[in-house]
């Protein structure tokens, strides 16, 4: 069987590398046709556009019969991707997977996931409230985490080379501003205000005293 | 008239089943023997009142232990009676069964609603069902398992030669053709198989498959390798039972997958019907069927405790091993959770630490003199009598002045606070004792072994007579468990003369089980062993009247809604 899954892996690798069209491609890491890393570019109309996305694939010993080992190396603001470790939640990675799914077909269905997040199933509950409470705000801040950790084009004309620590956070800066005032850290502010989804309706719902009792905690 | 077929064809081949099954069985049934075979397999809610006494005690339930062939039966049963209400044929009845938990009404009214929709959920080909009812089909008629061995799948394949649904044609596959899975290129048309939707991998891919689901993964119902293809693959391809199937190019999976798959069978058919339970014993397969205990709601009145063949006593209602009456489910898990979470905790704070006698923080001193101040409420004390500090002067480092009022007051005021940590502790430790002397039995019966075989040398006694002490025994061991689980209810019992009632029972009980305990320790002498075998013996129908009294009377009072419960438990019933 070991032969198989090598053999497997071998032609698909060769497979992705023929085919230039779906622009996914698949490298060994340290030779290791068990361990590859595959990138893709970042869906087009999505905040993600133009980023190009790296995922970490583990081939296990029952390869096909068992379902690749996917995480994402480049950081993705998406709420069924972990915004921490890269884990992501998708069925064909679990329970749906079949063992006629293949390197590249999974790679892509993490691009189509990227066009279509599942916000009730997230891996990322802090992302999902975000996604479901602002849309706007969150494509502003997925598309600002396109352009700092995947490459993509600058989001806003003029922003700074330095990482904005708010808009990593999907936050307006007035508001950090407001209780940094209050004379709490910056982090800490950026930390509770991310928690409580202080962002978009939610910021007339979620009183002053709220967040300060959060702060002092 | 098709049942009466297979009823007969049935009991035949099930005979050697029910050989091996017990002896119990056998003994019991010894009176019905004439016509013991057709009883036997008539129906899953036969009576068979062969494991209980002959007058049931308010405290028992009523089961019956069955055999893995009796599910199997039972299996073949349904799935046979819905092949002819549905048109379909047996393997695809297992399939739909299946799919819908074992629930026959719900499938059927699904089923004649929309049939084909119903098929298609499941994952089953549409080919038209071509089958062939029981009652038409020559001659042996058609043995029901799937769950069987080579004999009944001879005789299937004779019946179901006519009936292709069972059979994928073999797929057509071009030169070259090349598995999709492995790479691999088997000459067509050997090593190549699909199931009716024609999805085409090797031999080998589908082995593999198959095993790794079924061994690692549990699974039951296997669908086509193919990305979102619902077809199952069906059981005489798992099974190796296809009639017709050309002897290349058909998968061949090992006897232990298969048997691991049957085993699945009969677990998911046990799972989905209420009024089944497996044995929860490593390694044990029988199953007990207790319709009295198949409701949530009766275990809110009865402790269904049951015994299997082998010998293994659980709890019907939640698969605990052993015998927690007389405190019902919902209660025992509890408690057990408490102890679980609690008991050691608990222990620790009550050696280790106190509590500031001003905000009753807990506090752990790990060092320094007594002069502590509570790190909370800046409240300065003496950690030796409790007592402010202020009082202490300049005695710094040991404290003389335990009768103080103010620090009699104090320490008071603490154990008050610890009033429900004690409390607990109190049954706890209780519980845990008889559960530590219950874990010791093994211990006591060998004792009691060795005792015996002196007693048969040193006194005239024979081995017939000195067998009071191992039945002593037997009721020690019982009674403890009964008093272990006497505590944890006690701990959850509301105060009123219900529970003074009840703690009475209990202590009357605890007092003639130590009596006998005390007993079986005496040395064995010459001379006193006659009036020693008296007393124990006496003793020991005696502590068996008390156990009997104790579960009595708390099943009755279970029936009679008389238990009223303390705060702590009240939201968790009902």
């Amino acid at each position: 069987m070991a032969d198989a899954r090598l053999r497997r892996v071998n032609k698909e690798i060769a497979d992705c590398r023929k085919d230039k069209a779906s622009n996914v491609e698949i490298d060994l890491v340290e030779e290791n046709p068990f361990h590859l890393i595959g990138t893709f570019p970042g869906p087009p109309d999505t905040p993600y556009e133009g980023g190009r996305f790296s995922v970490d694939i583990v081939i296990p010993d029952s390869y096909p019969f068992q379902p690749v080992k996917m995480k994402f190396l480049t950081k993705v603001y998406h709420p069924n991707v972990s915004s921490a470790s890269g884990a992501i939640c998708l069925d064909i990675l679990k329970d749906a997977w079949s063992p006629v799914l293949t390197l590249k077909s999974t790679l892509i269905s993490l691009q189509s996931l990227l066009c279509s997040p599942e916000p009730n199933d997230p891996q990322d509950a802090e992302v999902a409230k975000h996604y479901m409470t602002s849309r706007s705000s969150f494509n502003d801040t997925a598309r600002y985490w396109t352009e700092i950790y995947a490459g993509g084009p600058p989001a806003k004309a003029g922003s700074s080379e330095q990482k904005d620590e708010v808009a990593i956070a999907g936050l307006e800066k007035a508001h950090v501003d407001q209780f940094e005032a209050l004379g709490f850290e910056r982090s800490k502010v950026i930390d509770v205000l991310r928690r409580l989804n202080y962002r978009g309706s939610n910021v007339g719902s979620i009183s002053e005293d709220r967040i300060i009792d959060a702060l002092l905690k | 008239m098709s049942d009466y077929m297979s009823e007969e064809s049935d009991g035949e081949y099930y005979y050697d089943d029910d050989e091996v099954m017990g002896s119990d069985r056998a003994e019991d049934e010894d009176t019905e023997e004439s016509e013991g075979e057709e009883a036997d397999y008539g129906s899953m809610e036969m009576s068979v009142t062969a494991l209980s006494k002959p007058k049931k005690k308010v405290y028992e339930v009523d089961y019956e232990c069955l055999a893995t062939s009796d599910i199997d039966k039972s299996m073949a049963k349904e799935a046979e009676l819905l092949c002819s209400m549905l048109g379909v044929d047996i393997s695809t009845s297992y399939q739909l069964l299946r799919f819908m938990n074992w629930n026959k009404e719900k499938l059927i009214d699904k089923f004649m609603e929309d049939p084909d929709a119903v098929k298609e959920k499941a994952g089953i080909a549409d080919t038209p069902p071509k089958f062939t009812l029981p009652s038409v089909a020559p001659p042996p008629a058609p043995a029901p398992a799937p769950v069987a061995s080579s004999s009944s799948s001879n005789s299937r394949r004779t019946t179901r030669s006519s009936n292709k649904t069972a059979a994928p044609p073999p797929p057509v596959v071009d030169e070259g053709w090349s598995c999709p899975i492995c790479c691999c290129e088997p000459e067509p048309p050997t090593g190549v198989m699909a199931l009716e939707c024609n999805h085409a991998f090797c031999t080998d891919c589908w082995q593999t498959y198959l095993t790794g689901k079924i061994r690692e993964e549990g699974e039951h119902s296997i669908r086509c390798m193919e990305s979102g293809c619902n077809d199952l693959v069906s059981d005489t391809v798992i099974l190796g039972t296809v009639p017709d199937a050309p002897k290349e190019g058909s998968v061949v999976l090992d006897d232990e997958t298969k048997d691991k798959f049957k085993e699945l069978l009969v677990r998911f058919f046990v799972q989905c019907n209420s009024a089944l339970r497996f044995c929860p014993a490593p390694g044990c397969d029988y199953t007990v069927q207790c319709a009295a205990a198949s409701t949530k709601s009766s275990l809110e009145t009865t402790v269904p405790t049951v015994r299997c063949t082998n010998g293994h006593s659980f709890c019907f209602g939640c698969g605990e091993e052993g015998d927690h009456r007389p405190l019902i489910c919902t209660i025992a898990k509890l408690w057990l959770k408490k102890c679980q979470d609690d008991s050691e905790t608990a222990n620790w704070i009550k050696t280790n630490t106190k509590e500031c006698p001003k905000c009753h923080s807990t506090i752990e001193k790990n060092g320094g003199c007594n002069h502590m101040t509570c790190k909370k409420c800046k409240n300065e004390f003496c950690w030796v009598c409790m007592g402010p500090w202020s009082e202490h002067g300049n005695a710094w480092y040991s404290c003389n002045r335990y009768e103080e009022k103010e620090g009699v007051d104090a320490r008071d005021a603490q154990s008050k606070s610890r009033a429900s940590l004690e409390r607990y502790l109190h049954y706890y430790n209780r519980w845990a004792n008889h559960e530590q002397s219950a874990r010791l039995s093994l211990d006591l019966y060998a004792k009691t072994e060795k005792k015996m075989q002196e007693m048969q040398e040193t006194s005239e006694l024979t081995w017939i007579q000195v067998q009071f002490a191992k039945k002593a025994v037997d009721e020690v061991i019982k009674c403890r468990m009964t008093l272990k689980w006497t505590y944890a209810m006690g701990y959850y019992l509301e105060k009123s003369n219900q529970k003074e009632l009840f703690e009475d029972n209990q202590r009357d009980l605890e007092k003639a089980v130590e009596a006998l305990s005390e007993l079986l320790e005496r040395p064995i002498e010459p001379e006193t062993v006659a009036s020693l075998r008296q007393q124990i013996t006496d003793k020991t129908v005696y502590v068996l009247k008390r156990n009997e009294v104790m579960l009595e009377d708390t099943a009755n009072g279970f029936l009679e809604g008389r238990w009223a419960w303390n705060t702590s438990i009240s939201p968790f019933i009902e």
